[in-house]
């Protein structure tokens, strides 16, 4: 079976600086993966070659087989992938409603229609009303998307990344800067929205980590040190030592 | 059905008031003064699905005005020339499509990228046609321009539109058809993803759009109506001029896109009517008035940048949530200070403009609100700064309660719709 995502030998340099240094990496259907690794090891930046932000240096990126790597972004996106921000990017003018409306009408196929009223268009609405709903801000329908309050954006973000039902979603560091319940309350949303899909995440919670993730990549400095399943990556000596130990110092 | 009607019922109004205004005001000059409100109405609308839509400033709509209608007055020399059976009605259409596929042309290299980019371009492209007008002279008509003969046109079931009031309910229709079909596009897909391309052309990216593809079309847009407004002013006066495509018009546009408010779909609309009005009645009084735009420009810009409609607005929801009375007192303070510094202000531009501009032709002796004064002696002068100076202290004096006011207002507000 060919992998919902496959990395190959992927390379990143930033003039003369290598940041993502031959990383490859399978993540199967249905599979949630994690990413961990200190800051700055190039987490965001391997999630910016992915999802088409940045062009490879070299190496290549599959989506169920077919290479999507050197693709401008909303290419990528109508493929079936779709991603998060670690720093929340949302439409900040634009209420709630309508930041989730944005974020379907392409995967529902309205492209770019002059014709149609969006007011009319029951599919959408539905799937609007959904999303709302999952995301716990039904209540904040008309607020404007910049006056939210942190973790309500973080969940808006999360939100209009799902919008369009992609089939494989990257979520990057969805819970950081969030207090303990709220956090958990993001786990619990992201544990509900990826339900049937690939997810792959990048997060610094430990705990949200071992209980959401299938499979742990570790990056080190532009490499993979290690990829294996959470109780593994627990005892591996090398993990510990390169990020583990670190962290609870 | 009570919805749809309550929807229906602003454009009940408008078309009310297309029909009716004439009536009212049925001179000669508010005719044609209503007329190139209508024109207008449609050119700054269209530069609004750009500025306030889309959030792209260009420097260089007045292109697809001016293209527009050169080929509109081309158009209908050519129709006069051959005796084909095209009556006046149609030809808006002839300049909305060349400003579509000027649009389309110049939409390609310009919109491939946002930000200042874009205005940069769109400048130059300003500039590169307003100079080829001097080159390509048979289709710019040099300084004079190219004339045409409206009543010459096949007629339309009868009318020749010989009359300004035929004219003015042509522009009319053909207005209310625009702010429609344009108020139309804002509520589609295509439109809202305007409004994110504005907020955020990064994430439109990662929501399966291709920001540049947006952008294009709402160029199209633009242009296309743009191209329209240019026709019907062509047809109201019977001439073209390149100064109609150069960068004066282009100013005049975003003018009066800003002073109504970006923001809001009603706000061009407002400054189209208010600028135009404006423009007439104040060239009569004064040869500054364009000074006196300037100025207006720089004050919307620095105390309200959401225009006429948006400070209408954020008045009519205090009004309605009953604080109105909070304010009332403030303004009524800073008021007699503003409009003595007004007054004072514009007393010291007229005697500079007659001083420095007209006093070797037309003698310093002028009147003055009423009064007869000499430019060149001391007095008015003196009187003229001392009242500037003497408002503008109050107001500088007296402003922070203006702010009290409002600090207290949005308090009042906020614990109320938090309750
Ligand atoms: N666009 C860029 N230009 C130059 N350097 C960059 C760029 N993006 C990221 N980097 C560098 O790459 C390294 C990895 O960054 P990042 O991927 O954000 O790390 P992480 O997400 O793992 O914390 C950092 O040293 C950062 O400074
Ligand atoms: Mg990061």
């Amino acid at each position: 079976m060919t992998a919902a995502l496959s990395i190959i030998e992927l390379r990143k340099s930033f003039g003369p600086v290598q940041i993502i240094r031959g990383v490859s990496l399978d993540i199967a259907e249905g599979e949630r993966h994690a990413i961990i690794g200190p800051n700055g090891a190039g987490k965001s930046t391997l999630f910016n070659l992915v999802s088409g932000r940045l062009a490879p240096s070299s190496g290549e990126v599959r989506l169920r087989g077919e290479p999507i790597s050197g693709l401008p972004p909303f290419q990528i996106n109508r493929r079936g992938l779709s991603r998060s921000f670690q720093i929340t990017n949302i439409f900040p003018n634009l209420s709630v409603e309508e930041n989730l409306r944005c974020a379907v009408l392409w995967s529902l196929g309205y492209k770019y229609v002059f014709w149609k009223s969006i007011y009319r268009l029951r599919d959408v609405r539905e799937r609007v009303e959904w999303l709302m709903e999952r995301i716990g801000l039904t209540a904040r329908r008309d607020t404007q998307a910049g006056v939210l309050s942190y973790a309500e954006q973080r969940a808006l973000e999360i939100g209009v990344t799902i919008g369009g039902s992609a089939e494989v979603i990257l979520l990057d560091e969805p819970t950081a800067g969030m207090n303990n319940s709220e956090s958990e309350q993001a786990v619990a949303l992201i544990r509900k929205v990826s339900e049937g899909k690939t997810l792959v995440m990048v997060e610094h919670d430990m705990g949200v980590v071992f209980n959401l993730a299938d499979r742990i990549s570790v990056l080190v400095y532009g490499q993979i040190i290690a990829s294996d399943t959470p109780e593994r990556i627990r005892e591996n000596a090398a993990v510990r030592e390169a990020y583990l130990g670190q962290a609870q110092h | 059905m009570s919805a749809r009607l309550g929807s229906l019922m602003p454009w009940l109004a408008l078309a009310l008031l297309f029909i009716v205004t004439p009536q009212i005001l049925s001179s000669a000059t508010a005719l044609t003064m209503t007329s190139l409100m209508g024109v207008m109405i449609i050119f700054a609308l269209s530069y609004n699905m750009l500025l306030g839509q889309t959030g792209l400033l260009s420097f260089g709509h007045a292109v697809y005005f001016g293209l527009g209608g050169f080929v509109a007055i081309h158009t209908m020399n050519a129709v006069i020339h051959s005796k084909l059976p095209v009556s006046i009605p149609m030809i808006p259409l002839v300049g909305g499509l060349a400003g579509l596929a000027f649009g389309a042309l110049f939409g390609l290299v310009s919109t491939r990228r946002a930000g200042i980019v874009f205005s940069m371009i769109s400048l130059g492209l300003g500039e590169l046609v307003s100079s080829s007008s001097f080159i390509l002279r048979s289709f710019f008509g040099g300084e004079e321009g190219v004339t045409t003969n409206r009543a010459k046109l096949a007629p339309f079931f009868g009318h020749r539109f010989g009359s300004q009031l035929e004219v003015y309910y042509l522009i009319a229709a053909w207005c209310f058809f625009c702010v429609a079909a344009m108020y139309a596009l804002t509520q589609t897909p295509f439109g809202r993803m305007c409004n994110a391309v504005r907020e955020n052309p990064e994430r439109v990216e990662f929501v399966g759009y291709s920001p540049r593809v947006l952008r294009l079309i709402a160029f199209c847009f633009a242009a296309f109506f743009a191209g329209v407004a240019g026709a019907l002013g062509a047809i109201s006066f019977e001439i073209m001029n390149a100064q109609q495509l150069g960068s004066q018009q282009s100013s005049l546009v975003l003018l009066m896109a800003y002073i109504g408010g970006v923001g809001s779909f009603a706000g061009p609309i407002v400054g189209a009517v208010i600028i135009t009005f404006l423009q007439i009645t104040l060239s009569d009084v004064t040869n500054a008035w364009q000074l006196y735009f300037g100025l207006m420009f720089i004050g919307a810009v620095l105390y309200a940048p959401d225009g006429v409609v948006g400070w209408l607005r954020m008045h009519l929801r205090v009004v309605r949530r009953g604080a109105a009375w909070r304010l009332a007192p403030a303004y009524a303070l800073v008021a007699p200070a503003l409009a003595l510094a007004g007054v004072g202000a514009i007393m010291t531009i007229e005697l500079a403009n007659r001083q420095l501009a007209q006093a070797r032709s037309e003698g310093s002796a002028m009147r003055l609100f009423g009064l007869d004064v000499d430019a060149s002696t001391a007095w008015p002068w003196i009187v003229a700064v001392g009242l500037f100076v003497l408002g503008a202290s109050g107001v500088r004096l007296l402003w922070p309660r203006v702010g009290e006011a409002w600090g207290d207002v949005n308090a009042r507000l906020q614990i109320r719709s938090g309750a």
